[in-house]
């Protein structure tokens, strides 16, 4: 082992035990340390990986189904290194790796199972060779830090063109995503079959308008939400893979979400102990995953049983036998699949959204604009109050006042310790709180000291 | 009588939550029981301009934009007949450059606009990207409206008044201060935000030139702006201007 790369891991290890002990996260700077004391850290780290490395990449779902993926790998008996925190930049992944890993060579591990944000992949990839890609979906997301999509995924398909040997597995139902399988590499399909909630119009269409390959109009037989669903190029002939694993008779409830799944002639029953129908999309990619690793079929759907969703990855509270649901929203699609959940919900509940502007979350948060918001307006959904938090309470606040909210049942607090606590003292059966990302973990910080737990 | 939103190519041209403008437009106009109506405006349908009350161009990426030339260039005769007559119309981003004279790439192409107003568009090396606070001047009274811009052409104004002054942010070109263009009811601007619903004074304005523009008295009943003030106050004090 290199010297420098001994250092680089030593170092990275200590920032990262001091950083426990002060109190922090620490999800990246151990890595930013370790990166710069050697360059090549990720690169050496990375070869320890026995059986393979394990990209995940797209707009939504990155962290959902990096967790179920190494969820079912080591419920196979494998040793896993994963970036958990969402901590998908190159620092915050070579923090996974030196946190995982020891000085000494000879400590090695089966897969490294890593969430990839889509604007690092391809500095990612000239470091880490990855064995599989996944790539979940493509939405617009926080444009002012990545430019625009088309470019996204354009040097995303680029770098992927440079891995002869890397196997992708790509959601069928997503033509941004599926015209991925046109480079030429081994491709595995998983998608979704018609079920009760399809739509026949989409509301984010601009991406659903035109071929991502020849640019002629693109024709739906019906959508699951944005630009995901039944689509045919009507230029280039362009259209929906026909996915070697696809779910069907899809059920999203209040405390599970089910779908039978065909597999290779096979039917398997899979159940996710969470709400939320894009989970789904989440759970097949992992079983993608899975099975495109060799793992006995029947496993991967009795570890996904049993999968607990991360931070803010609609996470259960209760307070007072009140359940409250925190779940992270960072941009329309999935605003707009997280509204789907509290809309379906019966009973009467509050409404928190906390909204920041930092970096990570986005400096421009216009993309409220294009969340579905006057769905909330119908005085028959049982929502008492909707508290806006965060530090841009207030324009939040103008967004439910123009999506047609009766203002005297919007507040606005900057505050998220304050507007938790009015939260709390709510008396409606049920709350739904969402936060954009650095105003998940101090609601979470929050909830965790006010209430119950988990 | 009914106002007539006109919203350009809804499909095409809706980058950083540009709807929000006929959003607030609209229910600015509701909530004093002016009637209006949205018509969404798509590639070749054929319209006549005059019969809009408030027109909206959205931003878009470039192959859109292109799209969006192509469509409005034999028809531009109308469009300039109703800036003239002074229809109240904002334009956006991508919107705002396609109305000039022409747009010069990196490379040096020069993509001729639509020639409507008298300025033109440089690309830039660095996109500007920010929070800003502009000063507009409203008969009466000085106005200031935050918004977010995001943009890497540059554009520099020839016989034309700028929309208005920059307090903070970049602006028409990052070096002298302009924001945007106004010539008669024509409004043009860099602000993403989006514009309008946490700017009311600048609304209501608009809907005031739609209504005087029709004859009718242009006077409106006040609203509570309790949550758009608040909202811009943030924005305003943080970029230390208030």
């Amino acid at each position: 082992m290199p010297l420098r790369l001994c250092a680089a891991v030593w170092a990275g290890k200590t920032v990262a035990a001091l950083s426990r002990m002060l109190g922090y996260r620490g999800s990246s700077l151990p890595g930013h340390v370790a990166l710069r004391i050697y360059s090549g850290t990720l690169k050496a780290l990375a070869r320890r990986a026995r059986k393979g490395v394990v990209l995940v990449t797209g707009t939504n779902g990155k962290t959902t189904t990096n967790n179920m993926i190494a969820q079912v790998l080591t419920g196979a008996g494998h040793s896993v290194i994963i970036n958990r925190e969402g901590a998908n930049m190159l620092p915050g992944i070579a923090t996974a790796f030196v946190r995982g890993t020891g000085v000494n060579p000879a400590y090695a591990f089966d897969y490294a199972v890593l969430e990839v944000d889509e604007a690092s992949f391809p500095r990612m990839v000239e470091q880490v060779k990855p064995d599989l890609v996944v790539v979940t979906n493509f939405f617009r997301d926080q444009l002012d830090r990545y430019g625009e999509l088309d470019k996204t995924i354009s040097f995303i398909r680029e770098a992927l063109r440079k891995l002869p040997r890397t196997r992708l597995v790509l959601n069928a139902d997503d033509p941004l995503v599926a015209q991925l399988g046109r480079i030429g590499l081994k491709t595995g399909y998983f998608g979704l079959a018609p079920h009760g909630r399809v739509l026949d119009t989409s509301g984010a269409s601009r991406e659903a308008r035109f071929c991502p390959l020849c640019g002629m109009n693109l024709h739906y037989s019906f959508y699951h939400y944005s630009q995901l669903g039944l689509y045919e190029c009507t230029g280039c002939g362009f259209t929906r893979p026909d996915p070697e694993l696809q779910g069907w008779e899809a059920v999203s409830g209040i405390e599970e979400t089910t779908c039978r799944v065909a597999l290779h002639g096979q039917d398997y029953r899979l159940a996710l102990p969470t709400q939320g129908f894009y989970n789904l999309y989440n759970a097949l990619a992992a079983f993608c995953a899975g099975s495109t690793l060799g793992l006995d079929p029947e496993m991967v759907v009795q570890n996904l049983r049993h999968y607990r969703p991360e931070t803010g990855r609609l996470q259960h509270f209760r307070h007072h036998g009140r359940p409250l649901y925190l779940n992270l929203v960072k941009n329309p699609a999935g605003f707009n699949e997280s509204l789907a959940i509290l809309l379906a919900a019966r009973g009467s509940k509050d409404v928190y959204i906390a909204i920041n502007d930092n970096a990570a979350d986005g400096r421009d948060i216009s993309w409220l604009w294009d969340v579905d918001f006057e769905l909330l307006a119908d005085p028959n959904l049982g929502i008492a109050r909707f508290l806006c938090s965060g530090q841009r309470a207030e324009e939040m606040a103008v967004r439910l006042k123009y999506a047609g909210v009766p203002p005297g049942r919007i507040k606005a607090e900057p505050k998220i310790e304050n507007t938790v606590r009015d939260m709390l003292e709510g008396r409606t059966d049920a709350a739904y709180l969402l936060a954009t990302y650095t105003a998940l973990w101090p609601t979470e910080k929050a909830l965790s000291a006010l209430t119950d737990g988990k | 009588m009914m106002l007539a939103i006109y919203h350009l190519y809804p499909d095409l041209l809706n980058l950083y939550g540009d709807r929000g403008n006929i959003i607030a437009f609209r229910r600015r106009c509701e909530w004093r029981g002016i009637p209006v109506q949205v018509r969404e405006i798509n590639l070749g349908e054929r319209i006549d301009f005059s019969d809009a009350d408030f027109l909206f161009f959205g931003g878009g990426s470039d192959r859109e934009q292109d799209l969006m030339a192509e469509d409005l260039a034999d028809r531009k005769d109308n469009l300039r007949k109703a800036f003239e007559d002074g229809l109240v119309t904002l334009a956006i981003c991508g919107g705002y450059q396609l109305l000039g004279r022409y747009y010069r790439t990196l490379s040096g192409q020069v993509i001729p606009g639509l020639n409507l107003l008298d300025f033109y568009t440089l690309a830039g090396t660095t996109r500007l990207i920010g929070n800003v606070a502009v000063e507009i001047p409203l008969p009466g009274r000085m106005v200031r409206v935050s918004g977010f811009e995001n943009h890497s052409g540059q554009t520099f104004l020839g016989e034309i008044k700028p929309f208005g002054r920059v307090l903070s942010g970049h602006g028409n070109n990052g070096s002298d201060a302009t924001e945007g263009v106004r010539y008669k009811n024509v409004f043009c601007s860099y602000m993403h935000g989006p514009l309008l619903p946490k700017n009311p004074a600048l609304t209501d304005y608009f809907i005031q030139l739609a209504l005087e523009r029709r004859g009718r008295d242009g006077f409106l009943a006040p609203l509570d702006n309790g949550f758009e003030e608040a909202a811009n106050r943030v924005m305003l004090s943080r970029l230390k201007v208030l």
